[in-house]
């Protein structure tokens, strides 16, 4: 228990420096870095960072020790992972998002109507339509769902990731890329927000432009 | 950035093509990364948690997140630095989680038996004292002290590769490794 007593006064000590003028925390630092033996001039001639780097090198030894301790990773862990991960590859027509307490999923077409409505209330957006999906997402959920593809899917959901195509009609007279910018930016946020998506993409089209209706 | 002990694969396929198939949904690309890269996932997450079922639990979450989170790596780190990242926000959750439920834990359950966990201590590592030590002085320092002195003197990362999976720069991971320095060696010489 005394062993360590002297170090543990130069760390505990108010001041950071020895009697000559080194600091501490860098004696420390050059030996718990591995590199002791590299002194440098004033080192090779101080006994007082000599003492201290050799109670130092002590101190620290078996956090060297422990770093070096072989780790051998849990047999199950790679099959519980990849159990999981085939699962969310499976449920591409819903969102997944594991939970200390279950699962909880939302089907693609919730996600789809919210993110539509959302954009249908953003000034001067007259139309919102889904439009066919072109995303590395959707070639994914094509691959993985070829018995019930849906031809016109407007939405790719894998896991909380999700990629969503919308076609707008923008009114007439509206600074057409300000409206489509704040469509994705509204429609990522309330996916986010209302799903608990973590990552969003909104591509949108502007397929046309329409006149105010009348009245 | 180095492996942290990640066995080489000079016979296996280019990682960055792996990641790239992946991403396009190939489940057998993820398999292989799944097998270089869980090694690294749990050791980080046994050495910030020092518990070993936390640790597995920890280390499955972080890499089915990984899978989820594939779409958003661009290749600007490599995929083992973007795994340390996801790894040790998940390890810092739980450290968070465990102690709120400690803390409600102590409210609601105050007076009742504490239960034993000498089952679920740390089978990972062959057990000798040392092991026990520096686990127990590392479990005492502050979550953002651990993780730095985790990354830097266990796993071997640089200044910059702490920082780009901390989120920080390298003066405040220099700093927060002078404070966890400190506390770690006067933890130790206590047990000295």
């Amino acid at each position: 228990m005394t062993e360590g007593s002297q170090a543990r006064r130069l760390l505990e000590s108010a001041s950071q420096l020895l009697a000559c003028g080194a600091d501490v925390d860098e004696l420390l630092e050059q030996v718990a870095d591995g590199e002791a033996d590299r002194l440098t001039e004033h080192q090779r001639h101080c006994a007082h960072c000599q003492a201290a780097i050799t109670e130092f090198r002590a101190l620290w030894a078996p956090v060297q020790d422990y770093a070096r301790q072989p780790v051998s990773v849990p047999r199950r862990l790679r099959a519980a992972v990849l159990k999981q991960v085939d699962r969310l590859v499976h449920d591409v027509w819903y969102t997944l998002q594991l939970t200390e307490l279950g699962s909880i999923r939302v089907a693609a077409r919730v996600v789809a109507a919210v993110a539509r409505d959302t954009a249908g209330r953003v000034p001067g957006v007259r139309v919102v339509l889904g439009r066919s999906t072109e995303s590395r997402i959707a070639q994914l959920v094509a691959r993985a769902t070829t018995d019930h593809l849906h031809p016109h899917a407007a939405v790719g959901v894998l896991g909380r990731t999700a990629v969503v195509d919308l076609a707008l009609a923008v009114r007439y007279g509206d600074q057409v890329h300000q409206v489509a910018q704040e469509v994705q930016r509204r429609v990522i946020a309330e996916l986010k927000e209302k799903i608990g998506l973590q990552s969003v993409t909104i591509n949108v089209t502007v397929d046309d432009i329409l006149p105010e209706p009348p009245g | 950035m180095g492996e942290g002990g990640e066995a080489g694969h000079a016979d296996g396929f280019d990682e960055g093509y792996l990641v790239r198939q992946a991403q396009e949904g190939y489940l057998d690309a993820y398999a292989e990364l799944v097998n270089r890269h869980s090694l690294l996932a749990y050791r980080v997450a046994l050495r910030i948690l020092g518990h070993h079922q936390d640790a597995e639990d920890v280390a499955q979450d972080a890499l089915v997140t990984a899978w989820q989170q594939l779409p958003d790596f661009r290749g600007e780190s490599s995929f083992s630095t973007w795994l340390y990242r996801i790894v040790t926000r998940r390890a810092v959750n739980r450290i968070n989680r465990d102690r709120r439920h400690t803390s409600t834990d102590a409210l609601s359950e105050s007076g009742t038996e504490v239960p034993d966990d000498s089952t679920q201590t740390d089978l990972a590592f062959e057990r000798n004292e040392t092991v026990d030590a520096v686990t127990d002085a590392i479990q005492s320092l502050p979550p953002a002290q651990r993780i730095v002195v985790v990354l830097h003197h266990l796993e071997g990362l640089s200044y910059a590769d702490v920082a780009t999976v901390t989120g920080s720069s390298v003066p405040a991971v220099r700093s927060q490794l002078y404070r966890a320095r400190r506390a770690l060696g006067s933890a130790l010489a206590e047990w000295r």
